[in-house]
């Protein structure tokens, strides 16, 4: 994995200026470990607001709160985290059709080496299928800065929420294939 | 005090110029008879009323922000309190309505109704301005200083059981998707911006 001399992987460092190209003001997550370097960043970048919170069942009404006033949120999670955040994201979407974009780290992607990953793999399509929610894997560098573009502008347009999946090069502490 | 009484309290403090979300059931239609313009979402999410009013705040720092809660939607989601108590954001008030019970559902009790003292839990988990009121006459000073005091305000109201009977054609009449557009449609006006904007038609 690519990285700079501080030793943030590139990945992380794009990640970030692909949210303030896309606009986003407002991150909001529950940290684990795939994508530990852009909590870091989030936490320590002074024009982005950076909410931690105690389960990714706090995130939609944060994300939809700020959408309904005119900001861009992204709320970011492990793939396991759907689960929680699946009861508030049903509500605002089918009740209320407000959009909302999350970022899933890819527990669990081909190659995965602990048991205990592979049921986050296992539920996460069909939790996304089951929300209706459109998704796009990013594997790539260069695959971040264009997949949030495109997140903001369907969920915006669709009134519904879009998910972007991290995995590959853009994933850390794994061997994950980046194709 | 009852709930009615309580809206009735702090309508008169919540301007046109201030955001709100409230509690499903029938706070809605409580509020919906009292509120000054489209500036409250009608949150139907239970657990999520406060966290929709902690994205507006910090997304709208310069405008007062007001959570109407409830005691089953603070219990839902308790995690919310340590996230307030670590964010603080100095335009947001929380209001909960306690009575102890899920009314809508029949009237089961709430751990409210037994143990559990959501104000306490709220300090407790880092949160500050945590009062508990009992009287109704207390709820409009007390609402009016924690709107006006520049800081983060957490307010439990122990309400009894009841509500208020609304005639239908009283009853807030708007579903999910009307009641995010009229909100919407409200903050571009006063805030001079476009949220969703129309179709580019290419």
């Amino acid at each position: 994995m690519n990285a700079n001399s501080d030793g943030t992987p590139e990945y992380a460092r794009i990640f970030v200026d692909g949210l303030k190209e896309a606009g986003v003001g407002l991150v909001t997550a529950l940290p684990e470990s795939l994508l530990k370097s852009v909590y870091r960043l989030c936490a320590e970048d002074p024009d982005i607001r950076y909410i931690p919170v105690t389960n990714e069942g706090e995130m939609p009404g944060i994300c939809a709160g700020a959408y309904c006033v005119g900001s861009r949120a992204l709320m970011i999670m492990e793939n396991s985290g759907i689960r929680q955040a699946s009861e508030p994201i049903a509500r605002f979407s089918f009740r209320s059709a407000i959009p909302m974009v999350m970022a899933l780290s890819y527990r669990g992607d081909f190659g995965e080496r602990n048991f205990w990953g592979h049921n986050h793999a296992q539920t996460m399509e069909p939790m996304l299928n089951a929300l209706r929610i459109p998704f796009r894997y990013v594997r790539r560098v260069e695959q971040i800065k264009p997949a949030f573009v495109r997140a903001f502008a369907h969920a915006d347009a669709s009134q519904w929420p879009a998910a972007l999946v991290f995995s590959g090069e853009c994933a850390e502490g794994v061997d994950y294939a980046a194709d | 005090m009852r709930r009615i009484e309580v809206i009735r309290a702090i309508a008169p403090l919540v301007t046109p110029e201030d955001l709100l979300t409230t509690s499903l059931g029938a706070t809605m239609d409580d509020w919906w008879n009292h509120q000054p313009a489209d500036n409250a979402l009608f949150v139907g999410t239970l657990g999520s009323v406060t966290t929709t009013a902690l994205g507006m705040a910090v997304s709208m720092p310069h405008r007062r922000v007001i959570a109407i809660e409830s005691d089953g939607g603070v219990l839902f989601n308790l995690g919310v309190l340590c996230t307030l108590g670590a964010e603080r954001p100095a335009n947001l008030t929380v209001l909960v309505m306690d009575n102890g019970i899920y009314e809508s559902i029949g009237g089961p009790a709430t751990h409210t109704g037994r143990n559990s003292d959501i104000a306490a839990m709220a300090e407790a988990a880092g949160c500050i301005n945590c009062r508990t009121l009992t009287a109704t006459a207390a709820v409009g000073p007390a609402f009016a200083a924690m709107l006006d005091d520049g800081e983060f305000g957490y307010m439990v109201a122990k309400i009894e059981p009841g509500a208020h009977p609304w005639p239908v054609d009283k009853k807030k009449p708007t579903d999910g998707v009307e009641d995010k557009y009229r909100f919407i449609r409200y903050v571009e006006r006063l805030e001079n911006k476009t949220i969703h904007g129309g179709a580019q038609h290419y």
